[in-house]
Parts: structure tokens; C-alpha cells; sequence
């Protein structure tokens, strides 16, 4: 899981066509947050995505009858989808295996939840956030990091594919 | 040597002294959130002034266009010429002009192709990813056919002679997207010039390189070849406006900042196949060449129809679009006071229309009016003319009455995009495997949603003319509050957004930038340019100003910009003037700043009035006293039976004993008399009735943890279970920003258990957390749901779904798997 840059660049094809013009109602943004929950000493980590955003990934993905709002198996799998595209790590390679909390519709959102136990002793966090970003790649996904120091934002646009959190231990 | 780093240095202090503005905060650390914006505003002039109102000497350019289109549905080219009338009404002379080529965008040496980075973030088109991690570099197919049709098609205008009145050829240059025309004479304030162009170009593929306009191709339709939607839009050159705070504004098309235009009058003749329906801008002059007798009478009775009447049936668009011609047709449209113009045009097309009368309006009858082929079907006929309506109706009671005869939305490959009189929104249905066309609850909202956002467009910036290339919050950010409203007054149970708490997870990022950035800079488009001023705007009708006061002033701001061009100064000054509230703070923390709300309630302490009185405080220090907690090592003592030393040898006691150190004797009687004695009537009137009234004092102690000033909401709640609200205006962190206290008074019996900043989440604080005092344990999204799973049903395809046979015992088992 060690960051290392690419020299060598090699085009290749995502599987999935996505014709979706943006417009005010497609945002393609999604924003998470990651909890360092100090009651239940858990990383909890909160992915809200717009609903209108979600609607049309789900089609793409899953087939035009795929329905994030009414179908609780169309909600799993975007669920699983997010999650599989999601992952934590510590700088040394460790991996941070998140479980699943659920998932829900609040308004216009649709949020995944994901949790597991905080480690004893995290000096940096390595993260992977590409959720729809393979779908179209324009898609930022913003996330907030709570609860262990200053809130640090991470910014998934552009090229970025990991990046890393440093804390600080006083 | 030595010298000169030092001046350098002193120079690169005092540049730095200056950029930071005039007035300068240099000991200790007080910054003033209330300071006032006049220092970063432009300064007031005859055009602008100091109200936000246009000035007594305002002016703005006019610019009337005379254009003949022809469509070549084959080729999918259109070649036209355009001829321009262009009235300086400014003070100046100008030797050129220049125009916008928005076509040149999707050149590959354009500044839009050349400044993409590899994956680029905020283009509006397919996007490409470049490596990192451990994953190769990517890039999608759309960005492979995005690639593949540039390479394959001649893309941007091909300018041809460009003339003026008398046939004298003049000079251009093109600059990327942008052409300036040297004038054969300069053209003084007061004159006006003509001069003509021809031009053409291939029109893009909306699909394959995502544009705001473009064809569509049909390929599955049963005519031979296909059929097409024409969006036709940025589609002949246009003056740049040229205007008193920039000049010529001929900063370069991009892709993000969209445009800035003049307003004028247009004819335009667009020649098409013979079977096309055309949607346009502006109002049809020859009804007798292009429709048919029966469209004609259908046209006049939904005038006055009560649901929207078809003036082409979806029977006879199937039958268009089977059928086809070589025969075409000119349809001749003529549009007032517009600051753009484009059109629609298929074969494919349904038309319905429905009349929408104004009162006391200008414009008493409009023609509200959808396009839309069969795989926008009953959505489109259900709700898309029906949403226009409402748009008008409730975007004039924020502004004015819509002052256009016609209001379009028409269905085509661009998601939603607006123009004068005309937009293009997206949705369609599915197509089932048994031939039906359905469409989720989802598909349904966002059709509603962005028909009212892109129509709502008419007002802004179509008609208060704003600039959307500079500041995209001035159009999206005020018709996202207004279709915010207008979607409440649709169906309140619709998720609209521009809730507060909504954007509360961007303005505690340390992504934010600040509203008052140029379009083309924004990292999040979305969050800053829509949400973000669209939640301020709520919060100010809402809490700060309330409604009669923010009404009052939008409608203002609306009325005198109405067909003129605000700038976020005078945006910001007339919602001041008008309201007469001070809002320099808000601007400065919402729009200028990258703060965020969240006030802390740190503590309360109560306090009480002292009597004076000894009689009556001595005893209340005694039951002070007395309330503590009994020491734990009498206690026990107490409870092993251990006798005191004091009641075994009663010998050992004396007065102390029997009076504590909280006995009254007269000299401190004596003292209070003087006290008394001493007061000036009135001091002593006060004093008694304080005493006599014995109020409780309660500081609050409030900390600003976001800095963003905002009003502190708050929600008291008393012993006897009542509560009450309590607004404290923002003004009251003027002097200290980073921490307040408040004084709160109460009647004896109103004895004060706990109190909550902003109970109903007005604010966007991003912190609840630090809302209660005594504090509460809120808990995490997590936490929440993991207490009660939520089952919101609110939207499913039941149309789809209805059509479920209902399955015996014996076939359950299968069954548990799909949908629920």
C-alpha cells in the first residue's frame, strides 16, 4: 500500500459510458465523514451522496432498473459498491478493515456507514476514496477528518488517488 | 548590499501592508467582523451608486442582430449570416469591438483544451484521470470519443467576410474564443454602426464532447438514417458587453464562467427540413408558412385552456419521425429586449402549450410551452408545461411580472441549460421490455426541479443581466434560493435543499473558497456556487432580516436591475439600503470569507442580588454553607458512632457554640441603616425594588468557534417545563468576536434548568455538539441510525412495479430476492 508514483502512463478504458451533462440538480460531489468517535472508540466513517448523483450511477452500474430510492437491493449494492472503493491504511501498509454500519436515505442524501475499532495508536491514515470518481471522473469527493486534532480536509479530484493524513501526538 | 535586501524587505512589508487594505489592526489581535464594506467595494459613481442602484448617468451597450440560419440536418452543420447593430450608449469611443466565438471552445488549440490538466477537475465534460497510487493513468471512453470526434470533425466557427453598411471589408482577429473587429471609423458615444458576417460550423455531438448545446442522435428510430434533436445555443457571434466597471468583457471562454451579453432585438430566420418543429426564443412571425391550419387552432384555444393542449400530439411526432422529407421550411422568429437567442429543432418533437394569464403585468398573456419527443413522454406532458407556470408564477412575486410572451422547456441531450424564453432540461423515461414508458418518483422531482431552476433562469441572469463569468453565484446562487421556494410551494414534502444543515459538511472543509471567487477558479462549482449563497439567502429571509424585510429589499434589488447588469456591489448595497439593516458583516463572513458558523455555549453562571440586608444575607452565606457536601471523613465518623470530644466533655464549650460565624449583631445592623441612609432616593428606589423583586441573573458565556458572526438563537428552557425563545442580533460579537456574555434575567419562580443555540438548526452551525448547556450527548450519524433504522419509501417506479403479478405460496421462494 506504499504511495509511489507512476512514470510510466498507460491509458486505460473504464467500462462504463457516462454521458451526464452537469446541470444544478447533478452535483457530483459526494462529502464523507470520518469520526474518531471518542464515546464508542470507533473510526466512523459517514459517505453522504446526493440522491440525484446516486440515481444516475445506480443505472449505469446495475442496469436502468436499479432504483436507490425504492429498492433496499439496489441501496446494498451501492452500499457494497461504495465500500469496496473506499479503504484505509497506515503509512507502513497496515490495512484498516471497515465493517459496514448500514445505509440510508435522509432527504436528499444518501449516506453509507462504515465503522471500525480505533487502533491503539494511529500516527497517519492513507486513504483511497474513489466512488464514482471510476464512473465519471469528474466527481470531487470532499472528506472531513474529525475528532483527532484540527479537522483536516481531504480532497479527491483531479489525478489524486491516495492521500494522507498526518496526527499529531502531543 | 546589506541596504538594499533591507529596503527590498521594508517594500515587500509595505506592499503587503497595503494589500491587506487601509485600515490596519497591528497590536493584539481583534479583528473586526462588522467592519464596513465600503473600503472593498468599488467606490460609488454616476453608473453605480452608492444605494446599488444604477446611477443617473447608468448606460448600457445595445446590440440588435438580424440573423438567417440554415440547417443541414445531414451533415449536421448549420451556416448562417448575421447582420449586427451595435449603439455605443457608453461615454466612450471605440475603435473595435470585440465578440465572443464560443464555438472555438471545442477547438483543440483552444485555451480550454490547451489549460486542461490531465484529469483536470471542474471541466464540464467527459474527464480524463491520471495516474497515481498504484492504478494506472485513465482515461474514460468518453474522453477517448471526446478526443476522437475533435480529431475527426473541424470544430469552432469558420468566419468568412465580415463587412460593414457600405460593403467595406473590415479587419478581425481572432483571440482563442474571442473576435475583435477593427472599425473602419471610430464609433463615438451616441453612434451606432452595422456590419455583417458570415459564418458556419459543425455542430457538436452533445453526447460525445458535453456542451450546452449540441445535437442528439437517434439512431434506433425507424426512419432510415435516424432522426435528431438540434439544441441550438452560443451558435453566432456575439458582442461581449462592454460596460462601466470592465470595459470589454472579453475574458476567455473556458468552459465554467458562462456569459455576459447585451441586451437587443433579434430577427432571426432559420431554414430547416420540412417536417422539423422549431422552438425558439422570441415569438413565431409566420405561423401561416410553418404550421398547419389545425396547429394553428390549437395554438389559439390553449390560450385560454386549462390544461395544456397539444399542438402536435404524440401521434403525429411518431408519425414525423417515421416519416421525413427533402422539402424545407423557414420559420421566422422575432424576439424584444432579449440578451441571448437559441433554438430548438426535430422532427421528433410534441408540442403542447397552455396560457398564462398576469395581472396588472405588462405582458398579460404568456404561452407557457414544452418540446419534447416520446422518450420524454408522459413526464413531460404531465408536468414539464405545468412547472413552467408555476416558475412564472411564483419567481414574480419575488421580482416582477415575467415580462416575455413565451416560456419553453424543451427536452434534449443537455441536462439543463437555460437561455431567454427557452431552456433545455434533460429527463426522459425508461423503456420497459413490454414497450411502456415509466419513470421513478426520482426522475419525476428532478424534472420539476430543474424545469423551475432553468426557467427561473429567465430572471436570473436573463433579465437582471448579471455576469456570469466573473461571479456564477449572482445568477445560480440567487435562483437556487428562489427554486428552492418555488419547489416548497410545488410540494413541501420533496426534498429541496438549501437547508442550512445541508452545506454545513463544505464550510467546515478546509476545501471552502470563498463565494467571491471567479467562476473558473471554484474547486467545489456545486457547494460554492449554488448551495452555499442559496443557504445564506434562506437564512437572511428566514432569521436575520425575516420576511417582509428580505422580501421587500429582493424584490427591490429584482426591479431596479431588471434589464440592466448588477454587480455583487450593488447586489450587496441595495439588499442593505432597502432592508435598513446593516448586513456588511454577513457579506463579509458568507461571501468574502471562508469562516463557518459554530457558537459554543461554554457556561452559565447564576447569580443573585445581595440584600444588603444582614438579616437576610448572613443566613443565606449559612445555607450556602450548609449545602455543601458534609465532609466524608465526619461522615464516617459519624456512622462508626465515634462520640465528639465536644458532647463527652460538655466543659469544653462556650459562646462560639452557640453562634456560628454567621451571627448578626448590630453593628453590622448599624451598617446596613447607613448603608441605606446613604442612597440617593432614586438609587435607593432601584435598589429596593431589585431586592424586592429578587430576580435571577444568569450569565451565559458563549465562545465563536467558527468565526462567522451570526445571531445567537436561543432556547431556554425553565424548571416548570415552559420554554422560551431569545434572539441576540450578530451585532453583539462587534468587539469581542471570539467570546460573548450574555445577561439573562428572570422572575424567582422562573428558574432557568438548560438552555440550546440554534434549536431548529437555522444557522448552519456545524457543531451541535457545543449547543447545550448543561451539555448533551449528541449523538453521530452512526450512533443515530444505529438507534432507528430509517425506511424512507419516499419515491419508487410503482408505475413499473404495479404491473408485479401477485405470486402463489409456492412461487415465494424465488421471489425473495428482488426488489421489495
Amino acid at each position: 500500500m506504499k504511495t509511489r508514483k507512476l512514470l510510466q502512463v498507460l491509458a486505460s478504458l473504464l467500462l462504463f459510458m457516462a454521458v451526464v451533462p452537469a446541470f444544478a440538480h447533478q452535483q457530483k460531489t459526494a462529502i464523507s465523514t470520518i469520526l474518531f468517535n471518542p464515546r464508542t472508540e470507533n473510526i466512523e466513517v459517514m459517505h453522504r451522496f446526493n440522491v440525484h448523483d446516486a440515481e444516475h450511477a445506480v443505472r449505469h452500474i446495475f442496469g436502468k432498473n436499479a432504483d436507490i430510492i425504492a429498492s433496499s437491493d439496489t441501496q446494498q449494492e451501492f452500499s457494497d459498491y461504495v465500500a469496496q472503493r473506499f479503504s484505509m491504511a497506515t503509512q507502513n501498509g497496515d490495512a484498516i478493515t471497515l465493517q459496514s454500519a448500514g445505509y440510508e436515505i435522509d432527504g436528499q442524501f444518501f449516506w453509507v456507514y462504515l465503522e471500525t475499532g480505533q487502533p491503539a495508536k494511529l500516527d497517519n491514515l492513507v486513504i483511497r476514496h474513489n466512488a464514482l470518481r471510476d464512473l465519471w471522473p469528474s466527481q470531487i469527493n470532499t472528506i472531513n477528518i474529525e475528532g483527532k486534532g484540527d479537522l483536516q480536509t481531504l480532497t479527491f479530484s483531479d489525478s489524486v488517488e491516495l492521500l494522507k493524513v498526518e496526527f499529531d501526538h502531543q | 548590499m546589506l541596504k538594499r535586501i533591507i529596503a527590498t524587505s521594508l517594500l515587500s512589508i509595505a506592499t503587503l501592508a497595503a494589500a491587506q487594505g487601509a485600515i490596519n489592526q497591528t497590536k493584539g489581535d481583534y479583528e473586526d467582523k462588522f467592519r464596513q464594506l465600503n473600503e472593498s467595494l468599488p467606490t460609488p459613481n454616476v453608473y453605480r451608486n452608492a444605494a446599488g442602484q444604477p446611477g443617473h448617468q447608468y448606460w448600457q451597450q445595445q446590440v440588435n442582430y438580424q440573423i438567417k440560419a440554415h440547417l443541414d440536418e445531414e451533415k449536421h452543420r448549420l451556416e448562417a449570416s448575421e447582420t449586427i447593430n451595435y449603439k455605443n450608449n457608453s461615454p466612450d469611443t471605440l475603435k473595435y469591438l470585440w465578440l465572443q466565438l464560443d464555438q472555438n471552445k471545442f477547438r483543440s488549440d483552444s485555451l480550454s483544451a490547451m489549460s486542461s490538466s490531465f484529469g483536470g477537475i471542474g471541466a464540464r465534460g467527459p474527464a480524463t484521470k491520471s495516474a497515481s497510487g498504484d492504478k494506472p493513468a485513465q482515461l474514460s471512453l468518453d474522453a477517448l470519443r471526446r478526443q476522437q470526434y475533435v480529431a475527426d470533425h473541424e470544430l469552432g466557427y469558420q468566419i468568412g467576410e465580415i463587412r460593414d453598411a457600405s460593403g467595406q471589408k473590415l479587419h478581425h482577429v481572432i483571440v482563442g474564443t474571442n473576435m475583435r473587429i477593427d472599425l473602419a471609423q471610430p464609433l463615438r458615444s451616441g453612434e451606432s454602426v452595422n456590419f455583417s458576417i458570415e459564418y458556419g460550423y459543425n455542430i457538436v455531438e452533445e453526447d460525445a464532447v458535453s456542451a450546452r448545446s449540441g445535437y442528439e442522435h437517434f439512431p434506433d428510430d425507424k426512419r432510415e438514417g435516424g432522426n435528431d434533436i438540434f439544441l441550438l445555443a452560443q451558435w453566432f457571434p456575439r458582442l461581449h458587453a462592454y460596460t462601466d466597471y470592465e470595459a470589454w468583457t472579453n475574458k476567455e471562454f473556458i468552459g465554467r464562467g458562462e456569459f455576459t451579453l447585451e441586451f437587443g432585438d433579434y430577427d432571426v430566420q432559420m431554414t430547416v427540413p420540412g417536417d422539423h418543429i422549431v422552438s425558439s426564443t422570441g415569438v413565431l412571425q409566420n405561423p401561416r408558412q410553418v404550421l398547419t391550419s389545425t396547429q394553428r387552432q390549437r395554438l389559439e384555444e390553449a390560450e385560454n385552456a386549462e390544461h395544456p393542449v397539444f399542438i402536435v400530439t404524440a401521434e403525429e411526432a411518431l408519425e414525423n419521425e417515421e416519416a421525413g422529407t427533402t422539402k424545407e421550411k423557414t420559420w421566422k422568429f422575432s424576439a424584444k429586449n432579449v440578451r441571448d437567442f437559441a433554438w430548438a429543432s426535430s422532427r421528433k418533437f410534441m408540442w403542447d402549450a397552455k396560457g398564462h394569464k398576469q395581472k396588472d403585468a405588462d405582458q398579460d398573456l404568456v404561452m407557457a410551452m414544452s418540446f419534447y419527443p416520446k422518450e420524454g413522454g408522459e413526464l413531460w406532458q404531465k408536468y414539464s408545461t405545468e412547472a413552467v407556470i408555476q416558475t412564472l408564477d411564483v419567481y414574480s412575486r419575488f421580482a416582477f411580472a415575467y415580462p416575455y410572451p413565451t416560456a419553453q422547456s424543451v427536452n434534449g441531450p443537455v441536462g439543463g441549460m437555460e437561455y431567454p424564453m427557452i431552456s433545455f432540461n434533460g429527463p426522459r423515461t425508461e423503456l420497459q421490455d413490454d414497450g411502456s414508458r415509466t419513470y421513478s418518483q426520482a426522475e419525476k422531482r428532478f424534472l420539476i426541479g430543474v424545469v423551475i431552476h432553468e426557467v427561473g433562469h429567465n430572471y436570473f441572469p436573463m433579465i437582471v443581466n448579471s455576469d456570469e463569468r466573473q461571479w456564477s453565484w449572482m445568477d445560480e446562487g440567487l435562483n437556487s434560493f428562489l427554486d428552492g421556494v418555488a419547489g416548497r410551494e410545488w410540494d413541501p414534502t420533496i426534498p429541496w435543499g438549501v437547508e442550512p444543515r445541508d452545506v454545513i459538511g463544505y464550510m467546515k472543509s478546509q476545501s471552502q473558497v470563498p463565494i467571491m471567487t471567479q467562476s473558473d477558479s471554484v474547486l467545489h462549482l456545486g457547494p460554492n456556487a449554488y448551495t452555499k449563497p442559496a443557504v445564506a439567502l434562506n437564512i437572511l429571509r428566514e432569521t436575520i432580516l425575516g420576511r417582509e424585510l428580505f422580501d421587500f429589499a429582493f424584490k427591490e434589488y429584482a426591479q431596479r436591475w431588471m434589464f440592466k447588469r448588477p454587480t455583487p456591489s450593488d447586489f450587496f448595497r441595495t439588499m442593505e439600503e432597502a432592508s435598513g439593516v446593516d448586513l456588511d458583516w454577513f457579506w463579509r463572513g458568507w461571501f468574502y470569507s471562508t469562516d463557518h458558523v459554530d457558537i459554543s455555549l461554554d457556561k452559565i453562571s447564576k447569580l443573585r442580588m445581595d440584600t444588603k440586608d444582614p438579616d437576610i444575607d448572613f443566613d443565606r452565606q449559612r445555607q450556602v454553607e450548609l449545602d455543601k457536601p458534609m465532609s466524608l471523613t465526619d461522615e464516617r465518623n459519624k456512622a462508626e458512632g465515634k462520640q465528639l470530644w465536644v458532647e463527652r466533655f460538655p466543659g469544653v464549650t462556650d459562646f462560639y457554640d452557640e453562634n456560628d460565624r454567621f451571627t448578626v449583631t448590630n453593628k453590622e445592623r448599624n451598617k446596613y441603616q447607613k448603608f441605606l441612609k446613604e442612597l440617593k432616593p432614586w438609587e435607593r428606589a432601584t435598589f429596593e425594588r431589585a431586592v424586592k423583586e429578587d430576580k435571577n441573573y444568569y450569565v451565559l458565556e458563549f465562545s465563536n468557534k467558527g468565526g462567522l458572526v451570526m445571531p445567537i438563537l436561543l432556547e431556554l428552557t425553565f424548571a416548570d417545563g415552559s420554554k422560551e425563545q431569545q434572539y441576540i442580533p450578530a451585532e453583539i460579537w462587534r468587539r469581542t468576536p471570539k467570546a460573548v456574555n450574555k445577561l439573562i434575567i428572570t422572575d424567582t419562580d422562573k428558574e432557568l434548568v438548560s438552555v440550546t443555540v440554534d434549536p431548529r438548526w437555522e444557522t448552519a452551525d456545524v457543531d451541535v455538539s457545543n449547543n447545550n448547556y448543561p451539555r448533551k450527548i449528541i449523538p453521530s450519524r452512526i450512533e443515530a441510525y444505529k438507534r432507528k433504522k430509517s425506511t424512507k419509501k419516499v419515491s419508487r417506479d410503482i408505475m413499473q412495479d404495479i404491473k408485479t403479478e401477485l405470486k402463489s405460496d409456492d412461487e415465494d421462494e424465488d421471489e425473495d430476492k428482488n426488489d421489495d
